[in-house]
């Protein structure tokens, strides 16, 4: 059995058999040879980047199944909201605002530690990682109220959306807060500089994600 | 012609089983093209060591017409199954007869609507299993259920609908031949699936008749009671409040047969019962 | 990222040095053992899947007799059998019975450990041999077996681009499989809806029985959608960012283009099942009612979400076989893919197209017909990319000089069964036909035609791999016999369904013998049943060559199919961190055959003489 060369960059141990045909063949790159073409330049979008985006579209995918189960329901339904109940937009107004704020200090943040300002940006994550909890303990409370007032998730079709829709994002605001409270615990040690800072970056991708969602839902559940 | 797919006693299946027929000449083409050229070019081409492969890359013309002509044949194809859809699903011939099928597990309940043509009268007539229907005329049908989505399959007829529990889905079928055709479930309803079944009963315009009279005597007014069928609110209601009725054994042969079910009352002692329960 | 991927392999293979017993073998974060593991994984499963189909097969051939090696099963699922007769816990069932072949055979078996199988067991069975063979068997084996061990190796990296997440990823998949297997043992016994598990039958426990297991099904494919969405995330970024020098997307080999579109497939359309999932455990447990009409839900929205995954994910576990099928055939027929850039731009459609074609799965379920026209169409044209790529994969068998080896062997079937399971899909894609035979054994015949033909992709890429993967060669004679025996067996136990279907014979039907109609037809459901013990049996032949060639098979050279793409070039099995240098690539996967070259092959990472480089310019 003869064997292939097995190493790259051997020397050159074949003769081209058929000379005619082989110009014709080497000038497509690709098929017959070629010369080599240049390495694969460092790719513009690199691998923690990468990955943070897929899951944000696996997660858009989730949200999307949701939303698209919520619309059915509520414009299926003759009556909406059903019962006396109304959800408490005002709060909700400020506290929707607690949240973009928060992606507006962690977009601070990734400014900061650009220029390598260690301690305005240890700041501005611990801002956002604040205003994250606040709105978490917000909606907690207010969830806390509705229980109380009687809508809970088995008491119909506008409860179970409610829950389950804002419940999916609450679940993932509380992981973002999770995660943006070990960055802080580690920008605090000094872990992130300038050039070494993708740690805080993708957190601030999800972070802006979670909040883009909540602007997608805000409107959707609370204002009709 | 073939004749492989059940006898068909509908005035639609013709053009299905016609469409079928088609598809598998197609289909047999096709399969026969691919698998004589496979066979061929394995046993030509099968390795020969004085002989190189040809070098190729492909051939633009070739791959253009496998894909134009397939998707032509697909595109006639579709316009095809598209008439006949709509000759079955959407030019729903006028009729006077009407019947409720309800699925529930493991049993269709079959509602007839009696002399006032209206359903939840003091006149309907309710019993498992056994739809009566004359031959040749055109059969409107509501499909509901009480529990889990069934399917009203009646191969003769090449009938199939879904019933799902929260609606009743209209839909239409006609028997040319009189006789007894099998109206088996063909979706996945529970433990109990197999062998939910009920009988299609083509009546020959004279035993429809005698089946219809003895039902409803023409000189009485009727015999009916207003229990003996459930409103629409109730089959629907009971699609959520599922208990421990609906898990009621299987029954693989009707529970109501026509001799037993001749006193209405005994239906509706039957789903008196059942709101006792509820 | 080549060279820090480089870098990074090189930081590997010096860290690996230190690494002990259970970070090489259990808790490895090296692509290559993932791999294994999902493999082995996978295989286990597949016996597991294999049997529940024996049991299945039984009950359809000789309907309500006692199954044999069963009494071992406790009481709510099977019954002890009868002292004096197998057959017979059906009054007057025997001479139904009787008169079909195989029935004195079948009785007598029956009485070893016998026991009759429950009705509501015989759904459990059903259900779970359709999602373990699913999610249990095809995706692990093809994607995570597969999907890891080969696309680092054949895009030139030293490992995925995240080492870790892909341990997650399998180490989130055990737990996963464990429950699914641990759902027979539950009071209740495992789901029992159908793999599909259509609301409201799913959604309520007293409406099947079923309580624990099919929540326990329900949490374990959450789980599994974790797994693979790690998988899927890794791949993805892996393809686009740790390609070696040269390797350009049009010079992937076509299994890499098939598990990256699977990936994007797989990325996308489980989180919709996510989301469905999770409305069906809130309305198992918490009293929610998305499915259940009583409380305004809607049992059709469990179907549209389902099928919307569904349908995607009929193509996540067919696309690596097809991709798998593309190599091999080219490799063998020793001849360049016919038509590269036509079969990756049809995979890129089927993948497109899938998204919207999930309707077709519903065309009596209620829907308003005008969309079932709809569908119809989307349907058909999906039809068109499927045909681009078999005629493709003949115009690379024409003219080729081939090697029927047993990988080789199973690619060719692969392809022809594929040929069916598409043609057959045709019939159902048209509606007006698809009334009758929706729901019936030809659909059983359509999907296993496409995802048990899968199993010939998995041998042929396990047959063709297997000594990059353990360094040692499978038996070829061996190999054949399987070939051979699994051909037959598995056309003789799948085509006759075809004749069922079109006799109306409906699926997940515990008891044929209940309708009149079927009678006629039972026959040869003892027919498939005994093709499908020979397939099942046949399959012996396998394991015994699979576990002597790990012991003791022939040492495999570094690239003993003498083919191109850069796996073949590292060692058999490749160290840790893949390659010696980072390969570069000058040009496609295929060039066999070349005229630059006195040897029917051409490595990708060739370097070729400079009269080669002059010549172009």
């Amino acid at each position: 059995m003869p064997r292939g060369s097995a190493v790259a960059a051997g020397p050159p141990d074949s003769q081209p058999s058929t000379h005619e045909t082989t110009e014709a063949l080497v000038a497509v790159p690709g098929y017959g040879g070629g010369p080599p073409p240049p390495s694969i330049p460092r790719p513009p979008v690199s691998n923690a980047r990468m990955g943070m985006l897929m899951l944000i579209g696996a997660e858009t995918m989730f949200f999307a199944g949701l939303i698209g189960a919520y619309v059915v329901f509520r414009f299926g339904s003759p009556v909406w909201p059903s019962g006396h109940l109304y959800l408490p937009v005002g709060i909700t107004w400020v506290n929707t605002a607690f949240l973009l704020f928060s992606c507006y200090t962690m977009w601070r943040a990734i400014r900061c530690i650009q220029a390598d300002q260690q301690q305005p940006f240890v700041r501005w994550l611990a801002v956002t990682a604040l205003l994250g909890s606040v709105f978490l303990g917000v909606q907690g409370f207010e969830w806390v109220r509705l229980v109380h007032d009687g809508l809970t998730i088995s008491a119909g079709m506008y409860g179970a959306t409610f829950y389950t829709l804002i419940g999916c994002h609450g679940l993932h605001v509380l992981a973002a807060v999770l995660w943006l409270g070990i960055v802080l615990v580690q920008a605090r040690r000094g872990k992130f500089s300038p050039q070494h800072l993708i740690g805080v970056e993708i957190c601030g991708m999800y972070w802006y994600y979670v909040g883009a969602v909540w602007v997608v839902l805000f409107p959707l559940v609370y204002l009709n | 012609m073939m004749q492989w797919l059940p006898e068909d006693v509908s005035p639609y299946g013709g053009s299905i089983d016609a469409l079928f027929y088609f598809i598998y000449y197609i289909t047999a083409a096709a399969f026969i093209l691919v698998t004589a050229l496979m066979i061929i070019f394995l046993y030509q081409y099968r390795r020969n060591d004085n002989r190189r492969a040809v070098y190729t890359h492909g051939h633009s013309g070739l791959e253009l017409l496998w894909t134009i002509v397939p998707a032509l044949v697909f595109i006639g194809l579709g316009l095809a199954s598209k008439g006949i859809w709509e000759e079955v699903k959407l030019n729903v011939p006028e009729t006077d007869v009407e019947i409720r099928i309800t699925g529930k597990q493991f049993n269709w309940e079959v509602l007839y609507p009696g002399p006032d043509g209206e359903f939840e009268t003091a006149d309907d007539y309710q019993v498992d299993n056994d739809i009566h229907v004359p031959v040749g005329k055109p059969v409107r049908v509501f499909l509901g259920s009480k529990d889990v989505i069934h399917s009203l399959f009646m191969p003769h007829l090449r009938f199939k609908q879904d019933t799902l529990p929260g609606r009743f889905i209209e839909a239409w079928f006609q028997a040319d031949k009189a006789g007894a055709y099998e109206a088996p479930c063909a979706e996945l309803c529970g433990f109990g699936h197999s062998g939910m079944k009920g009988t299609l009963y083509v009546d020959t315009p004279e035993d429809y008749a005698a089946w219809y009279n003895k039902r409803w005597p023409p000189a009485e007014t009727n015999g009916g009671d207003s229990s003996a069928a459930e409103t629409t609110e109730e089959i629907l209601a009971s699609g959520a409040a599922m208990d421990d009725e609906t898990m009621s054994e299987p029954e693989a042969e009707p529970a109501v047969t026509e001799e037993e079910a001749e006193s209405p009352t005994e239906g509706a002692a039957d789903s008196a019962a059942q709101e006792a329960t509820e | 990222m080549s060279e820090a991927g480089a870098a990074a392999a090189h930081d590997a293979h010096a860290e690996h040095h230190e690494l002990g017993f259970i970070r090489t073998y259990i808790f490895s974060t090296d692509h290559k053992m993932i791999g294994r593991q999902f493999l082995f994984a996978s295989i286990l499963m597949l016996i597991v899947g294999g049997l529940l189909a024996m049991m299945i097969r039984w009950e359809l051939a000789w309907p309500e007799t006692a199954v044999p090696f069963t009494s071992w099963i406790s009481e709510p699922f099977m019954y002890p059998a009868d002292e004096d007769s197998a057959v017979g816990a059906v009054e007057g069932l025997s001479e139904y019975v009787d008169p079909y072949p195989g029935a004195n055979f079948a009785k007598s078996l029956g009485s070893v450990g016998g026991a009759h199988m429950d009705p509501a067991f015989y759904n459990s069975v059903f259900t779970m041999h359709a999602t373990i063979m699913i999610f249990f068997v095809v995706m692990p084996f093809m994607v995570g077996g597969f999907g890891n061990y080969l696309i680092p190796l054949m895009i030139g990296a030293g490992d995925m681009a995240f080492p870790v997440l892909n341990m997650l990823s399998f180490w989130t998949a055990v737990p996963a499989t464990i429950m699914i297997v641990y759902s027979f043992f539950v009071e209740g016994g495992a789901a029992a809806g159908g793999w599909t598990m259509y609301a409201t039958l799913s959604a309520d426990p007293t409406l099947s029985g079923v309580d624990t297991g099919a929540d326990l099904w329900v949490i374990s494919l959450l789980i599994l959608g974790v797994s693979s969405l790690m998988g899927a995330i890794n791949y993805i970024t892996t393809v686009v960012n740790m390609r070696a020098p040269g390797m350009t997307w049009f010079r992937m080999p076509l299994v890499i283009w098939s598990l990256f579109v699977t990936a994007i497939l797989l990325l996308l359309a489980l989180p919709v099942l996510t989301a469905a999932l999770g409305m069906l455990l809130f309305d198992r447990t918490m009293g929610t009612s998305f499915f259940m009409p009583g409380g305004g839900g809607e049992p059709i929205l469990w179907q549209h979400l389902f099928w919307f995954f569904g349908h995607p994910e009929v193509y996540i576990l067919v696309l690596p076989a097809m991709g798998v099928t593309s190599d091999i055939l080219s490799t063998f027929s020793r001849k360049p893919i016919f038509g590269y850039k036509a079969m990756a731009f049809s995979m890129m459609a089927l993948a497109f197209l899938s998204w919207i074609v999930w309707g077709h799965h519903m065309f009596v379920s209620g829907m308003n017909p005008v969309l079932g026209t709809a569908f119809m169409l989307t349907t058909m044209v999906i039809a068109v990319p499927s045909a681009i790529k078999t005629f493709n994969w003949l115009g690379t068998l024409w003219g080729g000089n081939i090697r029927f080896t047993s990988p080789m062997l199973f690619a060719l079937g692969f392809v022809s069964n594929f040929v069916i399971g598409g043609l057959s899909g045709i019939y159902m894609a048209s509606t007006p036909v698809d009334i009758f035979i929706h729901d019936t054994y030809f659909i059983v015949a359509h999907f296993h035609y496409v995802v048990a033909g899968i199993i010939f992709g998995m041998f042929a890429a396990l047959y063709y791999w297997f000594p990059k993967i353990f360094g040692r060669m499978m038996n070829e004679t061996l190999g054949k016999v399987h070939f051979a025996l699994t051909y037959i067996f598995f056309n003789c136990a799948f085509f006759p369904m075809h004749f069922l279907g079109v006799g109306g014979h409906m699926r997940r039907i515990y008891n044929p013998l209940q309708y009149e109609f079927l009678h006629d037809m039972q026959w040869w459901n003892v027919f498939i049943t005994m093709s499908a013990f020979c397939l099942g049996l046949s399959q012996l032949i396998f394991f015994v060559n699979f576990i002597w060639s790990l012991i003791a098979g022939k040492k495999a050279d570094k690239n003993p199919w003498e083919a191109n793409t850069l796996e073949w070039t590292a060692p058999s099995p490749p160290g840790h961190g893949n390659f010696e240098t980072t390969p570069t690539v000058y040009r496609g996967p295929y060039e066999y055959s070349s005229p630059l070259v006195q040897e029917d092959w051409l490595p990708q990472d060739r370097k070729l003489g400079p009269e080669a480089v002059t010549a172009s310019q």
